[in-house]
């Protein structure tokens, strides 16, 4: 209990010096990757001897913390990192194949928010480069060939539009529920079709875009005035 | 608003928010491809190699009526067992899995088949003795700007002189082929997807009873064996298949998965015929002759892997991997080294050539210990005439356009047909055989 309060001691005394307010952020993601879709679902179909199929990625939990540096009255900028996970697993007679996909976003976000007009709301703008990792996992095991753990990497952007909605704050701290919206138009990630179906070049192509949804809850630390 | 009300009702919310959104969108997408598509027409797929075998599982699991043609009293295509040689079973065909990280790969955990890495010790034959190690470095064929010319060719001009011909003809070997026919930039440029992994596995019994158990053992009473189609005509509505014996059987969708050389020589007369660039395209895939002896001996003087005989560039032993462990030495004859020992023209005299060699390599051991030989010469299996595909000089595209399939009708798989860089291989092959599946739908539901 005692590191927690340091950390938060910490956290308070950075904000004072030099930002203004800190996100800290948990949400459900909802995923669409139409290349990554197709190596799945050529998986599913090229394996009847799977009876349950593998599950499309597409459910994942985001977390993410962000830190609003001092700036003008309705426009602020910051820095945001982001971490977000997605499973998919069947479960067969002799063979159960997980999915694990891990994303990390390292980004610049700009946030808007006018008291007069917009009331409560508030929304964030934020670039991020992304990257991610594919990996596989046969009966409860990390997948291997030639001995080494296999794993995709991808890289690309993001771009995130978020709508939050402040309640009400109370010694410089408050939730506000949001939902988001992002579209990473290229992700790089040629050896994902080599984890999810175990080919290259056969069901799609090496890059895909992806679209994001976001619902969640942000915890608000905001320097005291 | 109180604290208690506002994480109620933002609770409710976001249970909300997230369920029936997610509930929706997820149902608009489809777990398997094609899952919706219905076909009542009747599919006919020619040859019951892997390819066919695993076209025909995947109709089977679509409920999609078809039934298999095989030209040989046998299926399997380039898989083969033999139990009564050795004390292990033996493959005839096809007997190295390679790499694991493949449909096959799957199936074999699947189904708990046994196998090993095939970490066998190499000796090299080299000017007239048996080495462990070669004075220059042989790894050149992959890597960037790789002229297409042969391998031999290459070789040379890389420094690796004569005494490295019959090591440069056991590199070529491995992909089926000649050294003086293989092209460094095709095949280099085709294993570019090779996605699978590098280690090559053995199985304790038979990579034909992976085939066999896994996959033909569920499509094996819709296989007409015995039965050479001769002729196919598309012209029409309905597909017209006519047999060596004038039988006829008719389709709406051929799957097409006979070895290339097959396609090449014109036995199977198409009505109209093929496009010719479909034709050219077949004329640059090459294949070369290929055949598997077995040697049994009652002393184990050999090397796990003897590489660079002039006869055979390739010995290996069997017994690596297997349960039990007779004395059985594999010699893999590929190429021009095939063509030299199918020409001495019955299997005493290729069994002599090789003794011979093994006797000049161990000091007159192999004759003093031999037992009995086996040979399997897919060269001379008629429904075959081959090893496996290579790419030849100026191969190109061609394996893309030799696989597309022909108006909406007649589709091509196989181990030749594949274009992600597994061809050569089982797997590829697999691999083809569900492709066309997917190809024959995807026409159905335009």
């Amino acid at each position: 209990m005692n590191k927690i309060r340091i950390l938060y001691f910490l956290l308070l005394n950075c904000i004072s010096v030099s930002g203004q307010e800190l996100k800290i952020e948990a949400s459900y993601e909802y995923l669409y990757a139409d290349q990554w879709d197709k190596a799945i679902q050529t998986y599913n179909f090229s394996r009847p001897f799977e009876k349950e199929k593998q599950p499309l990625l597409s459910n994942g939990i985001n977390t993410s913390i962000s830190y609003i540096f001092k700036n003008e009255k309705h426009f602020k900028h910051g820095i945001n990192f982001a971490y977000s996970f997605f499973h998919s697993a069947a479960g067969n007679e002799n063979f159960n194949n997980n999915l694990n996909l891990h994303f990390v976003n390292l980004g610049y976000f700009i946030h808007y928010e006018n008291a007069e007009k917009w009331k409560g709301f508030y929304s964030d703008l934020i670039f991020s480069g992304t990257s991610s990792v594919l990996l596989r996992n046969v009966n409860g095991a990390p997948y291997r060939y030639d001995n080494i753990i296999a794993k995709a990497f991808g890289v690309g952007g993001t771009v995130r539009l978020k709508l939050g909605y402040y309640s009400t704050w109370k010694n410089n701290r408050c939730f506000s529920p949001f939902i988001a919206f992002a579209y990473t138009p290229y992700l790089y990630a040629p050896n994902n079709e080599r984890i999810i179906n175990q080919t290259k070049g056969l069901t799609s192509k090496n890059w895909t875009g992806i679209g994001m949804v976001q619902i969640g809850l942000t915890f608000h630390l905001r320097k005291q005035e | 608003m109180e604290r208690r009300d506002f994480l109620k009702q933002a609770t409710l919310l976001s249970i909300g928010g997230i369920l029936i959104p997610s509930t929706f969108l997820t149902s608009c997408r489809k777990e398997t491809l094609l899952e919706d598509v219905k076909y009542e027409g009747k599919v006919l797929i020619i040859g019951a190699g892997a390819a066919g075998l695993y076209a025909a599982y995947i109709l089977k699991s679509k409920g999609i009526n078809f039934q298999i043609l095989e030209a040989s009293s046998n299926y399997g295509g380039r898989l083969g067992k033999l139990d009564t040689f050795a004390n292990f079973p033996i493959d005839l065909g096809a007997q190295w899995l390679h790499g694991k990280n493949s449909i096959l790969g799957d199936l074999i955990t699947k189904s708990n088949t046994k196998t090993t890495v095939d970490e066998s010790v190499t000796k090299y034959w080299f000017n007239n003795q048996l080495v462990t190690t070669l004075p220059k470095n042989i790894d050149i064929f992959n890597g960037e700007n790789l002229p297409d010319i042969s391998y031999s060719e290459y070789a040379l001009q890389k420094g690796l002189g004569k005494e490295y011909k019959y090591i440069i003809e056991n590199i070529a070997g491995d992909q089926g082929a000649s050294a003086s026919r293989l092209s460094v930039f095709g095949n280099n440029q085709e294993e570019e997807n090779w996605s699978s992994g590098d280690d090559d596995f053995k199985f304790q019994e038979t990579f034909y009873d992976l085939i066999d158990q896994e996959i033909a053992g569920l499509v094996k009473d819709k296989i007409v064996l015995n039965t050479i189609v001769s002729k196919i005509d598309y012209s029409q509505a309905e597909i017209i298949l006519t047999d060596s014996t004038n039988n006829y059987f008719k389709a709406d969708k051929v799957i097409i998965t006979v070895p290339i050389p097959i396609l090449k020589s014109g036995d199977i007369e198409f009505t109209p015929p093929l496009p010719k660039e479909k034709i050219t395209a077949f004329s640059k895939i090459g294949m070369d002759a290929g055949m598997k002896v077995f040697l049994k001996f009652n002393t184990k003087f050999y090397a796990q892997n003897i590489v660079g005989g002039a006869i055979c560039a390739a010995y290996a032993d069997e017994s690596i991997g297997k349960a039990q462990n007779d004395n059985v030495l594999l010699a893999f004859v590929m190429g021009e080294q095939a063509e030299y020992l199918t020409a001495l023209g019955n299997n005493d005299a290729i069994t002599k050539a090789l003794l011979q060699e093994l006797d000049t390599m161990y000091n007159g051991q192999a004759s003093a210990s031999y037992i009995s030989s086996h040979v399997q010469n897919w060269t001379t299996n008629p429904f075959i005439k081959g090893a496996y595909s290579y790419s030849k000089i100026g191969i190109g595209d061609a394996r893309k356009i030799a696989c597309q399939s022909i108006n909406q009708k007649v589709y091509f798989a196989g181990e030749a047909m594949n274009t992600n860089g597994h061809h050569q291989t089982v797997h590829g092959a697999v691999e083809t055989g569900y492709r066309e599946v997917i190809n024959l739908l995807n026409d159905i539901q335009k």
